[in-house]
């Protein structure tokens, strides 16, 4: 069977799928971060039992599998504002709509994994700032690490999207 | 480079003169003292050592039941102390008298202990009060004395709970039994339905039947006497007073707190003769002399010499530099605006004393890597100047110090930053960027991101070479950095001419023959050799890393334009101009922390694994001088 996906979605088939690649690019990457910030929660929360003093550190820990969903935003914003969800909407192709859906996914399903994994990564460090508090610096340095994929995958997704010309 | 040399000094002195000298060094306050056990020497071993061990353990004991009074008090002290209120002055005499009026601290010590003790006493009580308060209060309406339910001779009663939601089949089933009973409904808080039963013994099975069946959860109240009523008002007059009680507490805490000023001074004056006795710990004794050893910067030799002078004209001095493979203190000298950038490094390991010190070089890096990341020069300048304040208004010292001093200059360098790129409170304020603007022209952004990246790695990279060539090993340096020079700058150069192959390729062949040289055979050689050219990829994902300066740039930009949109299309009437403003503030408040926040981190790992990893050698002890450490107090002579 000949299937169409312009006869199927008709003459707006460019801007769902511009849509979907938004909401793979916040929705994956929010849902990660909110599982990444969730899994550090749990083990600062075990931190503040024996000392509530720690509540400043172990927090900065948490904050920082929180940027993956941010990442997330960025790029379906960017491609809300190509289309015109502001103000407008635009004429967007089947194959430009395409293209807006491919650029979304890098940093949705990068910012999923790595939020998870740099949530488990800082709450380890919450262990590390529950015996050893001076050593915090490389507690984060280690949460770190893992959103460096994240953050190339945000460099991937926008390089894509930059050079989609509606 | 600026890791400051040190000399050993050995110090021979009478000991006679031993309290006063030590004194005079805690007030010189630049010697590292060596401990004994840190001594490689056989004949010393068997020289008796001086221990003050004693009394630093008495000092230490009186010390912690200081601080566990002061930090009772500090709970119940209501007068908040300016952060810029001048320290107290302690003169040797008061510092004296304080040593000799130590027994009030004990006094003390037990007054807040017992009070504490009662204090939580007090804690366990009311909520053992409230949870029988909360079990209490559904049977409020129940007219029986709790201590009547339970058996009689012919009858059992009962009271309990089921679910709200099956309270009509459970009725029904009740009524509809044939055993003879009574039951009444007390209270349904449309979770529990609360009930009263009474029945004969003999209808006990069919009775216990039908409530089992409904989930019937049996409540007790043993140790109640009276109605429930009455129990709920006698817990209520319980609690006033355990309120009550209470108060009376915390007023007895709060009578205490003129101590405060007493045992601030104490802490201080404590920890000064602690520190005394645990170097005294470390001497070696004979009977008329006492011996020890200690790094002194070399800058310091002088003043030391002469601070000992003042003291005794009986004593014997010499300095030595440190051996071949001895390690010494790493103490880091660097000018005011690098000092604060140190944090990064301390954070991560103290160089090794025989490397260099990375920091006057890191912290341009660092603070213009920062700037970058936060890009926004409005956020800049929130940043410069909070900090700014902070460190002029607060008393700051050590690692915070550093940090908000880093921040102000991270803040700097964003306005800057800022300012280049155009970013104006993401987008909200329009002003052309000095330079371009990365949004718009990312490749260019990136390509620029790269190339600082390179820079910085090949700075790294010279580093190493530095070290190699100060400490000797001039061929290392020659063919591990320089050809590795030749064929990077050989690859680059592919890009915009041929010629750079040939360039390439040298090098190329230069570390094939030469990266094996630890290697015996020649095949192994050889294989190490090329081998080691697969290095290349790893130059080339160090070099990608610093796309993230460009990465975490756009996020503050972008998230602040969908801040200001978002905030703008609440304009127009009066109530949504307040919450535009009140939206504006929180949005961007929350960008800049989670923004400085990332840059902080993000900054720090370039360092750590890019640049350190291409020639840091950590581990360095820190140098801890023999002085005068005080928290409360300022000591006067």
């Amino acid at each position: 069977m000949d299937l169409n996906l312009m006869e199927i979605m008709g003459s707006n088939a460019g801007l769902y799928l511009a849509f979907m690649g938004s909401a793979i690019a916040a929705g994956l990457a929010g849902a990660g971060s909110a599982m990444g910030v969730g899994i550090t929660g749990m083990a600062a929360g075990g931190v503040i039992t024996e000392d509530p003093s720690k509540f400043g550190r172990t927090l900065v820990l948490q904050a920082l599998p929180g940027t993956q969903g941010i990442y997330g935003l960025l790029i379906a914003f960017l491609i809300w504002s190509k289309v015109g969800v502001f103000g407008g909407f635009v004429d967007v192709t089947y194959e430009q709509g395409l293209m807006l859906l491919a650029s979304g996914i890098p940093v949705g399903i990068v910012g999923f994994f790595s939020a998870i994994y740099q949530g488990k990564a800082a709450a380890t460090g919450c262990s590390i700032v529950a015996k050893r508090p001076e050593e915090t610096a490389k507690a984060m340095v280690y949460a770190a690490m893992v959103e460096t994929y994240a953050v190339l995958s945000l460099l991937a997704s926008f390089l894509m999207l930059n050079s989609i010309n509606l | 480079m600026a890791i400051v040399n040190m000399k050993k000094a050995t110090i021979i002195a009478l000991q006679d003169e031993k309290e006063s000298l030590v004194k005079g060094f805690q007030a010189f306050g630049g010697l590292h003292v060596i401990g004994i056990e840190d001594i490689d020497d056989e004949e010393l071993k068997n020289i008796p050592k001086d221990s003050a061990k004693e009394d630093a353990t008495r000092y230490e004991g009186l010390l912690s039941q200081v601080k566990y009074s002061l930090d009772f008090l500090s709970k119940y002290d209501k007068a908040k102390k300016s952060m810029f209120a001048p320290r107290a002055i302690i003169t040797e005499s008061e510092h004296k008298e304080y040593l000799q009026n130590l027994n009030k601290v004990e006094e003390i010590y037990n007054q807040c202990k017992a009070i504490n003790e009662k204090l939580a006493e007090n804690r366990n009580m009311e909520t053992k009060l409230n949870n029988t308060l909360v079990q209490l209060s559904p049977w409020s309406q129940l007219n029986v004395p709790l201590e009547e339910i339970g058996e009689t001779s012919y009858t059992i009663s009962l009271i309990g709970f089921v679910p709200s939601k099956s309270v009509p089949e459970f009725e029904e089933n009740l009524s509809k039994s044939e055993a003879e009973h009574y039951f009444k409904l007390i209270e349904d808080n449309n979770e529990s339905a609360f009930y009263f039963i009474v029945f004969y013994k003999q209808a006990e099975d069919i009775i216990l039947d039908i409530l089992k069946q409904f989930g019937w959860t049996k409540v007790n109240f043993t140790d109640l006497k009276g109605t429930a009523s009455k129990n709920i008002k006698d817990i209520q007059e319980k609690l006033i007073l355990q309120e009550k009680n209470k108060a009376e507490l915390i007023e007895q805490a709060e009578a205490l707190l003129f101590n405060n000023s007493y045992l601030e001074a104490l802490f201080d004056v404590l920890t000064i003769e602690k520190d005394r006795k645990d170097v005294i710990s470390n001497f070696i004794k004979t009977e008329k002399s006492f011996t020890i050893f200690a790094w002194v910067p070399e800058t310091m030799v002088k003043e030391l010499e002469e601070s000992i002078k003042k003291i005794t004209d009986s004593y014997l001095l010499t300095f030595e530099d440190p051996g071949e493979d001895e390690d010494f203190p790493v103490y880091l000298d660097n000018p005011k605006l690098v000092r604060p950038a140190e944090m990064i490094t301390e954070q991560y390991s103290l160089p090794n004393p025989r490397t260099v010190d990375p920091n006057k070089i890191m912290a341009p890096f660092y603070i213009m890597f920062f700037g970058m990341m936060v890009s926004d020069a409005v956020y800049g300048i929130i940043l410069a100047a909070l900090t700014f304040f902070a460190l002029k208004k607060f008393r700051l010292e050590g690692g915070a110090k550093k940090l908000i001093g880093l921040l102000c200059l991270g803040g700097v360098s964003t306005i800057l930053w800022g300012a280049l790129f155009g970013g104006w409170f993401g987008g909200l304020i329009q002003i052309k960027p000095l330079w371009f603007n990365p949004t718009d022209e990312p490749l260019m952004m990136l390509i620029f991101c790269l190339i600082l990246g390179i820079i910085q790695l090949f700075i790294g990279m010279g580093m190493k070479a530095y070290v190699d060539i100060k400490n000797g090993r001039i061929l290392d340096a020659l063919f591990d950095q320089g050809l590795w020079y030749v064929f990077l700058i050989g690859l680059m150069l592919m890009i915009f001419n041929p010629a750079g192959k040939y360039l390439a390729i040298a090098g190329a062949v230069g570390l094939i023959l030469t990266q094996g040289r630890d290697k015996k055979g020649i095949f192994s050689k050889l294989f190490s050799g090329i081998l080691s050219l697969y290095d290349v990829t790893g130059f080339l994902g160090d070099v990608l890393s610093y796309s993230r300066l460009f990465a975490l740039g756009l996020a503050t930009g972008v998230i602040g334009t969908v801040i200001n949109e978002m905030s703008l299309m609440l304009r127009g009437s009066f109530i949504g101009n307040i919450f535009m403003v009140i939206f504006l503030i929180f949005g961007h408040t929350f960008n800049i922390a989670i923004n400085v926040l990332g840059a902080y981190v993000h900054s720090s790992r370039l360092q750590y694994v890019e640049f350190f990893g291409k020639f840091f050698d950590g581990d360095g002890t820190p140098y801890r001088p023999f002085k005068v450490n005080t928290k409360y107090i300022e000591q006067k002579n």
